[in-house]
């Protein structure tokens, strides 16, 4: 087990073709990467390119992704920062599922071709690069920050939470914003004005935030029409979340929370709730 | 809801102009009641009461002639039926949403909304007629 | 989302796609056969309204083949609805006790299949007994 680590901090580093004392080291073995090609200015339709690179167990589809463009292509375009599953830059459908493909270990899938894609459900700006801009507008919508008059006011001290005020929505907080849980959501694709599950679960979690005064604005936003009502709780938002923040849990619950809201506003029509 | 301070300050008066809270509080209440109490229905008059010979089914006829005939009875019934109905309407709705119908999500709460509560009223009418509410 | 850039085409078949859809798929078309159920059971409870006689042949009718093999397509979609429905409940109704959340199978005991069962027996026992 001790070898297999050594070999892959030497896998990373090489071009894979030589990794010292290693079974696999001298592995001629390789693998087919697929990648979907699209450059704006002068591809009308995206195409499929395949790409040999060298078969290492330790290598990720990420490493094979980098391999190409350090050695092969260099105009294959992809994001990708932290190779460790924090960032949440290197989502990409990896043979039709969502995953973060630092994650994704070519071992899973040799012998057989590994077939690489933009997110879907986002429109493709070059290669395996989807455009956010309208996951940042929807982000933004959900007002994902602390909201009380005396936010500045430190003369009381810090805002106290209890472990269990923070157990609340400590799960919702985990979010890296890879996007995954868009790209397997149907809803996002087919409904414009859905929030999605990122989004929404964000905004849950500030609204089981004991110290946040702000869940009624979010409501507003989060209550009218499809932004949250077109969920129906297929659930593979959860199911692909790299960091098991169980979106489709939290949407369900901010639906009851604002079921409640609702009815409330009928008991209480002038707002004297709270 | 205790995790969260005095949030009625602000924008606490604003309208929340979305009527799919209503629906989805009795798809929710609904699917409570169907889950809970349609598989046990769907056993008694499809399965037990057709079942086996004339004799038995005779007292069993009699026996949920008699049990269904009872007020109380009648309104539990009514309040199950009705909700386990906006149930499957709002879910058959949502459904055909996904399957492309999207776009007609207004115009389908004709058909699913209006049939449930077609059927509800039925259900009422029903119930009513039957012996002892009357 | 709208802004520029390639725009795959539109899946219609997506609920093909994955398995969880698929299963969603099912989950959903539940609702059509429990609805139909319903406006069956609406007119079994208004033959017992119709007197005896009505109510008598209505249940024999209902023994025909086609309607049990209904009704068994009708218990399968009703029984799928409530375990699904109850396997969601430790998602969308979280059970705090101080910082440690209810585990998911005693959530789904307790608000799921213990009053089910519990529903059941009553219900079966009341309207035949």
């Amino acid at each position: 087990m001790s070898k297999e680590r050594a070999s892959a901090s030497a896998g990373r580093v090489g071009s894979g073709e030589q990794v010292a004392g290693s079974p696999v080291a001298t592995d001629e073995r390789t693998i087919t990467l697929e990648l979907f090609r699209y450059h704006p200015e002068t591809d009308a339709e995206p195409r499929f390119q395949s790409y040999e690179v060298p078969y290492n167990e330790d290598w990720v589809v990420l490493d094979a992704i980098n391999w190409i463009k350090d050695h092969v292509d260099g105009t294959v375009t992809h994001r990708w920062s932290c190779r460790m599953g924090v960032c949440g830059s290197c989502g990409m459908m990896v043979n039709g599922e969502p995953v973060l493909t630092c994650a994704a270990f070519l071992k899973s899938y040799f012998p057989f071709a590994v077939r690489v894609e933009p997110l879907v459900n986002f429109p493709v700006e070059r290669d395996l690069v989807v455009s956010m801009d309208g996951f940042m507008d929807k982000l933004e919508a959900v007002k994902p920050y602390m909201i009380r008059d005396d936010v500045n006011d430190t003369s009381g001290g810090e805002f106290r939470q209890s472990p269990a005020e923070l157990a609340k929505y400590k799960q919702f907080s985990m979010c890296i914003n890879c996007m995954l849980c868009y790209a397997a959501c149907p809803v996002v694709g087919h409904e414009e004005g859905f929030l999605g599950p990122a989004a929404l679960a964000l905004g849950h979690r500030y609204n089981k935030d004991s110290r946040d005064h702000g869940r009624s604005e979010r409501m507003d936003v989060m209550l009218s029409d499809e932004a949250m009502w077109g969920c129906t709780f297929v659930g593979e938002c959860s199911v692909v979340c790299p960091k098991h923040v169980d979106p489709a849990g939290a949407i369900q619950q901010a639906k009851a929370m604002g079921a409640q809201e609702y009815f409330k506003a009928f008991v209480m029509p002038k707002g004297a709730g709270a | 809801m205790s995790s969260s301070g005095s949030d009625g300050r602000r924008g606490g008066r604003r309208a929340r102009h979305s009527g799919e809270a209503f629906w989805w509080a009795l798809f929710s209440a609904g699917g409570v009641m169907a889950a809970l109490f349609v598989p046990a229905f769907v056993v008694v008059t499809g399965v037990l009461l057709p079942a086996g010979d004339p004799a038995v089914a005779a007292a069993r006829a009699e026996a949920f002639g008699q049990a269904v005939g009872w007020w109380p009875v009648k309104i539990a019934l009514l309040g199950v039926i009705v909700l386990s109905l906006f149930h499957c309407a709002h879910r058959i709705r949502h459904t055909l949403m996904d399957f492309g119908l999207r776009r007609y999500s207004g115009l389908l709460k004709v058909p699913c909304y209006g049939g449930a509560l077609a059927a509800s009223l039925w259900a009422a009418l029903v119930l009513r007629g039957n012996t002892g509410l009357v | 989302m709208s802004q520029g850039g390639y725009r795959r085409p539109h899946r219609w078949a997506w609920w093909m796609e994955r398995p969880g859809y698929m299963r969603f798929m099912i989950r959903e078309l539940t609702s059509f056969f429990m609805a139909g159920y319903l406006v069956v059971f609406l007119v079994t409870l208004s033959r017992v309204g119709a007197g005896d006689a009505a109510f008598a042949e209505w249940v024999g009718a209902l023994s025909r083949p086609g309607w049990v093999a209904a009704h068994v397509v009708a218990l399968l979609a009703a029984v799928w609805h409530a375990i699904t429905f109850f396997g969601a409940v430790p998602q969308a109704m979280p059970i705090f006790l101080g910082e440690k959340r209810l585990s998911a199978p005693i959530a789904m005991i307790v608000m799921g299949y213990g009053p089910w069962l519990t529903v059941s027996a009553v219900v079966v026992w009341w309207m035949l007994r």
